[in-house]
């Protein structure tokens, strides 16, 4: 009997701190594990960026050596400043900022207002209409691609800014996405602007819109990326160089022939800093977006 | 002082005015191409000096990149926006001039280029209906078998000196079994997997082994894939090949494409194109051997055909599109430009004036393939689909594959889109 051991408070107290304890180096290793998947590709880019032997790379790639490099430079990222393309690189990269800006700055007022008026507006068919703006999400885009080049090609807008930003502004994505946002917002809210007598517009853009930060961060980054990484579209509807994107001049590192890996990779975290900025500065409100930290009625 | 001011406005605007008809009145030639940064760059200086040597003319450069060329293309027929002039893969002629796309070029291309052209870069721009000319290149290609000497020599090895004396595949097969047990070597042969299938790279290379073995992807009389592709002779080639990859002879496809001259040199062989051979030069210096492809049958086969140029029939100007792609070919610059890129020649001048091909050169052996043993791809509208599927069977078949499975579903599928196409006509009347 003298050897079964009483279990105490403080006996009990600490197992559970044990087993806590436990817990959470098994949470912190599962979450390291999957910070290691996420950010390894990242790093690997970043480190092939600073070797100066292309075929190097390529070699490298199979093995652990694509995570180490023992003589790093920045030569690749000079031969990119130096860029022989038909512009220089810079001007690829100003034309996908500006395409970009454009793109998100008018799709953030025009998606939010259909999402608005959706909610909140006296929409005959409203029903209806979501259903078919869902639907249109389901729609791939490379099945309506070509249809849109011949669109735009007959509309004279091919070899231009425009042609890359205006078809991709309206997205029933981005509307669904604020329509949800703003429905969840409360009545009362509008109800009270109405009776102050404040018209829709009014109320859409002094209230509900200061409201949205989490809804507008989200889609800024969600339409951001989508916009940065265009490849094939502006490649079907632009002729010269004039408006082209960075995605399109990196492609050009990637020949017939013979592949530049060295300048691809200083290439493509060139490409990969804006974006970041752009998610490191919209990241609380994106993340906030996620956990569902809209004002709750 | 108001009055002045209008008057110079209206000046300033007349002039304005007169520099637009001026410009307007330029012919624009639109030339579309592909290519990594030099030859972007090479383009773009040959266009300035045709456009220094002919005023009236802008050259407005159309660049898109290799691997979106195609969807580029289908932009561009969908859109009727093609441009004057087009850089072509050879194989993919046939196509487009079926299409429609193409017009012959024999009458827009200076006499002198069109003599200058090797009988493969004449097979790689033409039409097999009509035997007419509709492009042309300053360049051509081929593969070649390279060798690591100092390996070669370990194994006594016979070298061979030209292309009548290739390798028999006896003597390929003993060389790669004794390779594989040569210290420092991983694997006897890099046949550049890694090149994927969703480059050209299986059927360009891999196509003329079945040659040798005495098939092909499909009967060029009759047009018809099944009996030819899924014959003995091609399911004992591709078993062959099957045999090497099991055998762990093949560097992998994860391994890259630079097994033969990385650190350590662990790749004894190399099937690969004329313009590895620059690469590989430059890190093994004397080591390497350029040798002919082995015969896998009575007679050798090698590749040809690459990036050669067009004029649509969508050209407003077909006479200057020539007057460009004639001075292009005999521009010094590009010619320059070509031979420190290893470009393999399609002009016979550019050869005489080429150190790597001319006799003695290093890569001399892959020239005299050209008018020996070079087979063109199927010169055939159906080739998208004829080479999509091939490739897929041969990664089928590398995986582990069944050999006569895969060529069979292989050969019935570029059957079908062949029937479905009604035969191509008239393609079909050739039988």
């Amino acid at each position: 009997m003298s050897d079964i051991a009483i279990s105490t408070p403080q006996a009990q107290m600490t197992r559970t701190r044990s087993a806590v304890g436990s817990l959470r180096i098994v949470q912190t290793a599962c979450i390291l594990v999957i910070a290691l998947v996420i950010v390894s590709p990242l790093f690997m880019l970043l480190i092939a960026s600073l070797k100066d032997d292309r075929f190097q790379i390529l070699a490298d790639m199979g093995s652990f050596r694509a995570f180490w490099v023992s003589d790093p430079t920045l030569a690749n990222f000079a031969e990119v400043g130096n860029f022989s393309g038909e512009l220089a690189f810079g001007r690829y990269l100003l034309n996908s900022l500006i395409i970009l800006a454009l793109t998100v700055g008018s799709g953030l007022i025009v998606n939010s207002m259909a999402g608005f008026v959706l909610a909140w507006g006296s929409v005959r068919g409203r029903a209806l209409i979501l259903s078919l703006v869902i639907a249109l999400y389901v729609i791939p885009q490379e099945s309506i691609i070509m249809p849109l080049v011949i669109m735009v090609s007959r509309a004279g807008m091919t070899d231009t800014f425009a042609v890359q930003i205006v078809p991709w502004i309206a997205s029933p994505l981005y509307i669904f996405l604020f329509y949800q946002f703003f429905a969840q917002l409360p009545k009362e809210l509008f109800e009270a602007a109405q009776i102050d007598g404040a018209s829709i517009f009014r109320i859409y853009r002094s209230i509900f819109l200061p409201l949205s930060l989490p809804a507008l961060a989200t889609v800024s980054i969600l339409m951001g990326i989508e916009s940065w990484n265009q490849y094939l579209w502006p490649i079907l509807v632009t002729q010269t160089d004039y408006a082209r994107p960075i995605a399109v001049a990196i492609a050009t590192f990637f020949g017939q022939d013979s592949i530049y890996w060295d300048r691809a990779m200083a290439a493509s975290v060139l490409m990969m800093l804006p974006i970041l900025a752009l998610y490191l500065a919209f990241q609380r409100w994106f993340v906030s977006s996620f956990v569902g930290s809209a004002v709750k009625g | 002082m108001m009055g002045k001011r209008l008057l110079s406005m209206l000046m300033a605007s007349v002039a304005l005015a007169a520099a637009g008809v001026t410009a307007e009145a330029k012919t624009v030639l639109h030339v579309m191409h592909q290519g990594d940064p030099g030859w972007v760059s090479t383009y773009g200086e040959v266009a300035k000096r045709f456009e220094a040597a002919n005023p009236d003319v802008d050259v407005e450069l159309i660049y898109a990149p290799h691997d979106a060329y195609n969807e580029k293309f289908s932009a561009a027929v969908m859109s009727k926006q093609l441009p004057d002039v087009m850089e072509l893969d050879a194989p993919f002629l046939a196509n487009y001039v079926w299409s429609g796309y193409l017009q012959p070029i024999k009458p827009l291309i200076d006499q002198d280029v069109l003599d200058d052209m090797t009988a493969s870069n004449i097979a790689q721009g033409t039409y097999p209906i009509d035997k007419d000319l509709y492009a042309i290149g300053l360049t051509d290609s081929s593969v070649v078998l390279y060798g690591n000497r100092k390996y070669l020599e370990a194994i006594g090895a016979r070298i061979p000196k030209s292309v009548d004396d290739a390798w028999t595949q006896e003597e390929f097969e003993g060389y790669l079994e004794k390779l594989a047990k040569v210290d420092g070597v991983k694997w006897p042969i890099d046949t550049f997997r890694g090149y994927g299938i969703k480059t050209e790279w299986i059927t360009y290379a891999y196509g003329p082994i079945l040659q040798s073995a005495g098939c092909d992807l499909i009967d060029r009389t009759t047009w018809k894939s099944t009996g030819t592709l899924d014959s003995d002779a091609c399911v004992k080639a591709l078993t062959m090949m099957q045999t090497w990859v099991k055998n762990g002879w093949v560097v992998p496809q994860s391994s890259g494409t630079n097994q033969f001259f990385a650190e350590g040199h662990p790749a004894a062989l190399a099937l690969g194109g004329h313009w590895f051979y620059a690469e590989a030069a430059a890190s093994m210096k004397d080591d390497i051997v350029v040798m002919p492809l082995p015969k896998f049958g009575p007679k050798g086969a090698s590749p040809n055909g690459t990036w050669i140029w067009g004029i649509t029939t969508a050209s407003e100007h077909p006479d200057i599109a020539g007057k460009f792609v004639s001075f292009m070919l005999k521009d010094k610059l590009y010619r320059d430009y070509a031979t420190a890129d290893s470009g393999y020649p399609g002009l016979k001048s550019f050869a005489a004036a080429s150190p790597l091909y001319d006799t003695g050169g290093p890569l001399a052996v892959a020239f005299e393939q050209a008018s020996k043993t070079a087979v063109a791809r199927p010169p055939h509208p159906a080739y998208p689909v004829i080479t999509s599927t091939f490739m897929q069977a041969v990664d089928e078949i590398f995986n582990g594959g069944d050999a006569k499975t895969a060529l069979s579903a292989a050969a019935a599928k570029i059957d079908e889109d062949i029937e479905e196409n009604d035969g191509y006509p008239p393609f079909d009347e050739q039988q």
